[in-house]
């Protein structure tokens, strides 16, 4: 991929991941104070290509290739925006975000609060995450719940490339920490190419996206379990269930008005989400609607999550343990047959 | 038990400068006695600190700066308004310390008035952290100081890149971080000087040696006998200062300052001092089960007041009678009187003291603001 190179025609299709690579060049070219730190993105071009031609067309000052020190680049992040700075971090993968984990949720995501205000940090730290690679214990994790637990830092998870596109722009934009975590199963996926948000265009944060409508029963995911999702509400519909798919697509803050307007409308629901199970962001969505829509419910809400395992490698073992379309689709059965 | 030779000679001790070069050289007569009275004052803060702690007026844990005077004096003294620092649990007078040469009330300098950092120890909402996190947990853009965390060294990689992006701006500001030995053996330390090193970054890291990471002595901390030898693995300059003498730190810091500013790179001084109290104050009694009492006379025998003070005699600067008229060195906490300091220092701490106590608590309500950034926030 060499989208630099390319000229830029809007209303062109792209795929996830030229999208993203897309946002960052406009940002880039828009925000002179906007600085790239992380492992590999330079001269590499990033370990997938999504900082392909930053190096390039924007130079070795403001696209740094980092030493393998995670906690630095955030805590160096966090020095460029107390300077007055726009910083994208990447990690290489979002598993190694523990390594950066002190910097984020006490350093960044504090600074605010702790600052009464004086000092923004907009901060992007965006990388690929997500199972179903084979990438086994250290390149499939979705540690989204971390960040959601943490307060200040806003938590974003695009399942297209529009969405990618326009969410890193807003992202970048805020002015507050985002944790934006990419599906890189989906980067390449050629039947998701689509057009994108032009250059002045964002997908605003805090927004969920219905996907597919329907009657009988609110799937709710986002990232990569959109698209199980999705092939579940097709199967389903042979067998008579007419189910809605909710894209949260922002997990901080949660698009609660969506959640309710769906509710009204199918009161069943079902959420997906493809962490383990204890404290993870599906738990967090079941029990705001115990607390708030209690009374939209005609049944039991349910959950498909990882199993509280960590992801295996080889994929008999790592099919195991993540949701897929047909757990997916047994749990909407059930709901319905309540 | 620890070294507490503060002299003891390696090659990083010896002085990066040629003979009668020292930077303390060009200080004039005024510098001198100001460098005494900002000792003064430090130590005047930490014991007024000290009285009132222990007749419950404060909240939260006192990390006294007591015997350590000269290693923040010392080290910001040669500073300029501009540059940055990032300050830790023990470094509290560093906050109105900073820039405080141009005046300790002048409101044009680029340090903490005593009022902002006395509010902030009240726990009042005239810190300029409006009280949210506690003690030296402020800082402050506009003067150009570092917020820090309890996770020691966490500053380190944030001064990495405020040096990446002052001097991407064309800016000769240099960053000058505070870290205790302890906290060396982090990797946050060693991340953001490795970076710092690759860069060449204006940075200067001052370690503060005082012997014991809370009831940890360095010998299980370090494998050296010196920390500034963690410099030769990043290939910086490595020096180590006698941490009582304010001259000495002065000297070798602001060597590093400068070779910072010519755009050489980050460098470390170790200042060798030694921890009067316990850790914290809630440590202060249970420090004995770990230090001897011969360790810690040993420890403090060298005041750097005392020090300061022969300096100046030394140079003329100074009269003997002029030096005896205030004689807080050697004396605790508990020991030393007002009339031991010069009345301005006396003063200077209680305008900010009395303005603490006469301001508010924040509302209730702040609490839950600012937790991110929004249009139409309230502003401080």
């Amino acid at each position: 991929m060499s989208i630099a190179s390319e000229p830029v025609v809007v209303g062109a299709k792209r795929n996830y991941l030229q999208a993203l690579n897309e946002a960052l060049h406009e940002e880039m070219e828009s925000n002179p104070d906007m600085i790239c730190l992380g492992e590999d993105i330079g001269l590499l071009g990033g370990a997938f290509g999504v900082t392909e031609g930053l190096l390039a067309r924007f130079g070795s000052d403001r696209v740094i290739d980092t030493p393998i020190s995670e906690s630095l680049i955030v805590g160096a992040a966090v020095g460029m925006a107390l300077e007055g700075r726009t910083v994208m971090v990447e990690m290489q993968f979002m598993d190694f975000i523990s390594c950066g984990f002190d910097q984020i949720v006490n350093n960044l995501a504090t600074f605010h609060y702790r600052s009464a205000g004086e000092v923004n940090m907009p901060v992007v730290i965006r990388g690929p995450a997500g199972a179903y690679g084979g990438g086994a214990l250290y390149h499939s994790q979705m540690n989204e719940a971390w960040f959601c637990h943490s307060p200040g830092l806003k938590v974003v998870c695009p399942s297209r490339p529009y969405d990618a596109k326009g969410l890193l722009k807003a992202a970048l934009r805020d002015g507050n920490p985002v944790v934006f975590f990419e599906i890189k199963e989906l980067y390449r996926r050629r039947e998701l190419e689509e057009a994108v948000p032009g250059p002045d265009e964002i997908v605003p944060i805090g927004k969920a996206a219905v996907r597919r409508e329907g009657r009988d029963v609110t799937l709710i995911s986002y990232g990569q379990n959109i698209y199980h999702c999705l092939a579940a509400a097709e199967k389903l519909q042979s067998e008579g269930i007419d189910a809605e798919v909710l894209d949260l697509r922002t997990l901080v803050p949660l698009d609660e008005e969506a959640i309710w307007e769906s509710l009204a409308k199918t009161n069943r629901v079902v959420v997906v989400n493809e962490a383990p199970r204890t404290c993870g962001f599906a738990g967090e969505v079941l029990a705001r609607i115990a607390e708030k829509g209690f009374e939209y419910l005609d049944a039991p809400p349910a959950r498909v999550t990882r199993l509280d395992t960590p992801v295996p490698w080889v994929k008999p073992l790592e099919s195991y343990v993540l949701p897929d379309v047909e757990k997916v689709a047994a749990a909407c059965r059930k709901v319905c047959r309540y | 038990m620890s070294s507490l030779s503060a002299t003891s000679a390696t090659p990083e001790s010896a002085e990066p400068w040629g003979a009668d070069q020292s930077p303390s050289r060009l200080l004039a007569p005024d510098d001198y006695r100001e460098i005494l009275n900002q000792l003064f004052l430090a130590r005047y803060f930490d014991v007024r600190l000290i009285k009132e702690k222990k007749r419950g007026h404060l909240r939260g844990t006192l990390y006294s700066s007591h015997n350590q005077e000269a290693v923040l004096v010392g080290a910001l003294f040669g500073l300029e308004p501009k540059d940055w620092i990032s300050p830790i649990h023990r470094d509290m007078p560093a906050f109105f310390l900073k820039d405080a040469k141009r005046g300790w009330r002048n409101p044009e300098r680029i340090g903490m008035s005593i009022q902002e950092v006395c509010a902030q120890i009240w726990g009042k909402a005239a810190s300029p952290g409006r009280a949210r996190d506690n003690w030296s947990h402020i800082g402050s853009r506009k003067k150009r100081i570092v917020h820090s965390t309890s996770m020691l060294a966490s500053t380190v990689p944030v001064a990495a890149g405020i040096a990446y992006s002052e001097r991407l701006r064309g800016s000769n500001a240099i960053v000058l971080t505070f870290n205790g030995e302890g906290s060396t053996a982090r990797g946050d330390f060693h991340e953001g000087l490795n970076f710092a090193a690759v860069h060449k970054l204006p940075m200067v890291s001052v370690i503060e040696n005082n012997m014991w990471a809370y009831g940890t002595p360095l010998e299980l901390g370090c494998p050296t006998p010196f920390v500034a030898e963690r410099a030769k693995g990043y290939g910086i300059p490595g020096l180590v200062a006698d941490g009582q003498d304010v001259f000495d730190v002065y000297d070798k810091v602001k060597w590093c300052v400068d070779y910072a500013r010519a755009g050489n790179g980050p460098t470390v001084v170790e200042c060798r001092t030694y921890r009067a109290y316990g850790h914290g104050d809630h440590d202060d009694d249970r420090a004995s089960k770990y230090r001897s009492p011969e360790e810690v006379a040993e420890g403090r025998r060298r005041d750097p007041i005392a020090i300061c003070k022969e300096r100046l005699v030394e140079l003329g600067i100074l009269t003997r009678d002029e030096a005896d008229q205030f004689q807080p060195e050697g004396k605790s906490a508990s020991e030393v009187r007002d009339e031991d300091f010069p009345p301005d220092v006396v003063a200077y701490v209680r305008e900010g003291v009395q303005f603490a106590i006469r301001s508010p608590y924040p509302d209730a309500e702040e609490a839950a603001w600012w937790v991110f950034h929004e249009e139409g926030e309230p502003q401080p």
